[in-house]
């Protein structure tokens, strides 16, 4: 929360009286100004503090708005695989972040790429792979497998297009998987409402050898990590209309990240 | 001069008036599954439990509760018409799950007193077909009624609750309700963050840094003030871990083992309040809840006709320690109290 003063170049009511009348109330920085019938100057100053600092917080929404939004954008993404879908309810949700949780050599890599390849179809889909297992064969694989038999030029076309909608990163540690994640953030901030093949799905494969490293038995910073990485992603998932998919191999210490 | 000072020995109402007056305005809550203690504005109730132990889901059932009237085009709902605010710390909020409650309180009821007239198959159906309309505007009347907003740190959380006061001001003038119930989805969800980033200290030095105990004392300060202006029942819910051997075992080896050394008669002190789990929330918040109730998943499952199988909650009352455990099911239409 900035300094009243350093916001002064920006919003010029808030001079020096209303410094003053602040400071008199022992607010320094933009908090909660107390409410007083003194002149107009200070409950414009008062108001413009208090718009200040409800833009740091989200929008508040109403029932109904929020309903709204989760049936015009919080569509369903099926895997494409049957079981699976069945117990997600048709499939992996826009707006929430689903996790794979097994042993390894379970599937979870398969899964992963198994949606992908069937998101891929109409929207863009973003791969974070940690553990170099992102195969494009496999995907050519699976899509293959649906696509009607036609010619082979066509066949190649339409694997060329959804190929190229998927981009895959590598990341080996947590830091550069949040630097990847921020600079998403930001090409989705432009991107949103813009061109007909928006990203739609995020995968993360596999998080957990990233969180692992950190996560001491006693280290606050290693859960704060971890902790910020989920919050990171669910606001990527919510505010950005993606479906986030991520991968946790069960490792016996660990304790289960998303609470 | 004088009459001033007369008028203040004259008196306003009698007990029996102010206490017919608190009973209306401030009514006792009985909240299934909460339904063992009445509840009133101005408690902070804190609901503990593992996850998965439909924590929130209660939360959502007193929110639906709160929203829908009491009474309306003559069918008695048994809501309190006020307003409920929600605020996602966990950011896991299900809208659709949400509106499905709903619909399914408001379909209970209304078929609840069309049933009572002993009307036969065909005229039901004619009913719920005339009632439909009616339904969808109650729907959207309620879920008007329900404010929600997510938080993604404390920072964005302390910033909602310093602009709230002005909030539920502007929501009294533009829509004449008064909001009753505050929900908090987990309130120690920034926990871990918050006592990490106290190694990073802030530039002045005359500015608070940002601590853990900080920042709770900031949101405990924040919500009494707003209780005193905006009387409203506080519901909390918080993720815990239960049987977390290691660390409640070790604070008790350690307590007994100096307590013992001290004074041999101290050792009744140790055992009155053993939490099952590992209390992490600062001292601002644990003094500031006066109700605590921990809830937990039971291996069993209720088989319920077809192939659902739901399962079995129990609920126990720390603060007032109740000796009792209830047994509830979540079910489409709401929580179901088994015993």
């Amino acid at each position: 929360m900035a300094r009243l003063a350093n916001l002064e170049t920006e919003y010029p009511v808030l001079d020096s009286t209303v410094r003053n009348f602040c400071a008199s109330h022992g607010i320094f920085s933009a908090a909660f100004a107390e409410q007083n019938d003194s002149s107009e100057r200070l409950k414009e100053g008062i108001a413009q503090v208090l718009s200040i600092i409800d833009d740091m917080h989200q929008p508040w929404l109403n029932g109904m708005e929020l309903l709204e939004d989760a049936k015009r954008n919080k569509h369903v993404f099926p895997t494409g695989i049957q079981g699976i879908d069945l117990l997600l309810g048709d499939g992996i949700r826009v707006g929430q972040l689903t996790e794979l949780v097994g042993p390894s050599s379970s599937g979870k890599t398969q899964v992963c790429l198994r949606t992908a390849s069937n998101v891929a179809r109409n929207h863009m889909v973003l791969y974070l792979d940690t553990g170099n297992s992102f195969s494009p064969q496999c995907i050519a694989y699976f899509l293959g497998k649906t696509i009607s038999p036609s010619s082979a030029q066509a066949k190649n076309q339409f694997l060329q297009k959804v190929m190229s909608n998927i981009s895959c990163h590598s990341v080996f540690d947590i830091f550069a998987m949040f630097d990847v994640l921020h600079q998403l953030e930001s090409y989705l901030r432009c991107q949103d409402g813009r061109g007909c093949c928006q990203m739609r799905l995020l995968i993360v494969d596999s998080i957990s050898s990233l969180i692992s490293p950190v996560l001491g038995s006693s280290s606050t910073l290693g859960r704060a990590l971890m902790t910020s990485a989920g919050y990171l992603l669910k606001k990527l998932a919510h505010q950005h209309n993606l479906a986030v998919l991520v991968s946790f191999a069960r490792v016996s210490s660990v304790l289960v990240w998303l609470n | 001069m004088g009459s001033h000072a007369k008028a203040w020995l004259v008196e306003d109402e009698s007990a029996r008036e102010m206490l017919d007056r608190v009973l209306t305005e401030r009514p006792f809550l009985l909240l299934p599954p909460l339904h063992r203690v009445p509840l009133r504005v101005g408690n902070v109730v804190e609901l503990a439990g593992p996850s998965s132990s439909s924590k929130t889901h209660i939360l959502i059932q007193a929110a639906i509760t709160c929203i829908l009237p009491k009474l309306w085009k003559g069918v008695s709902y048994g809501g309190l018409g006020h307003s409920a605010m929600f605020i996602d710390l966990d950011c896991r909020f299900d809208v659709l799950r949400f509106s499905e409650l709903l619909n399914h309180r408001i379909m209970e009821a209304a078929n609840g007193s069309s049933s009572k007239v002993g009307c036969h198959q065909k005229d039901s159906e004619a009913q719920f077909a005339r009632m439909k309309p009616y339904n969808e505007e109650l729907f959207a009347l309620c879920m008007k009624r329900f404010l929600y907003i997510r938080c993604y740190d404390s920072s964005e959380f302390l910033a909602t609750l310093k602009t709230l006061h002005y909030r539920l001001q502007k929501e009294r003038e533009v829509h004449g309700v008064n909001v009753h119930l505050l929900l908090i989805d987990s309130i120690g969800a920034f926990h871990w963050v918050d006592r990490g980033s106290s190694s990073f200290p802030l530039e002045y030095d005359n500015r608070k840094s940002w601590h853990l105990q900080n920042v709770s004392e900031a949101a405990v300060q924040e919500i009494r003030r707003l209780l005193l202006v905006h009387p409203m029942l506080v519901m909390a819910t918080k993720a815990v871990v239960l049987g977390n051997k290691y660390s409640t075992n070790e604070l008790t080896w350690n307590y007994r083992k100096w307590s013992a050394v001290d004074n041999p008669y101290s050792r009744n002190i140790t055992s009155d309040q053993q939490l099952p789990y590992r209390e992490y929330m600062p001292a601002a918040w644990q003094s500031f809840v006066t109700h605590r109730i921990l809830v937990r998943a039971t291996d069993d499952d209720l088989v319920n006709g077809e192939h659902q199988n739901n399962s079995i909650y129990l609920l126990e009352w720390l603060l007032p320690p109740l000796n009792s455990l209830d047994k509830f099911t979540v079910r489409d239409t709401g929580v179901f109290i088994l015993s």
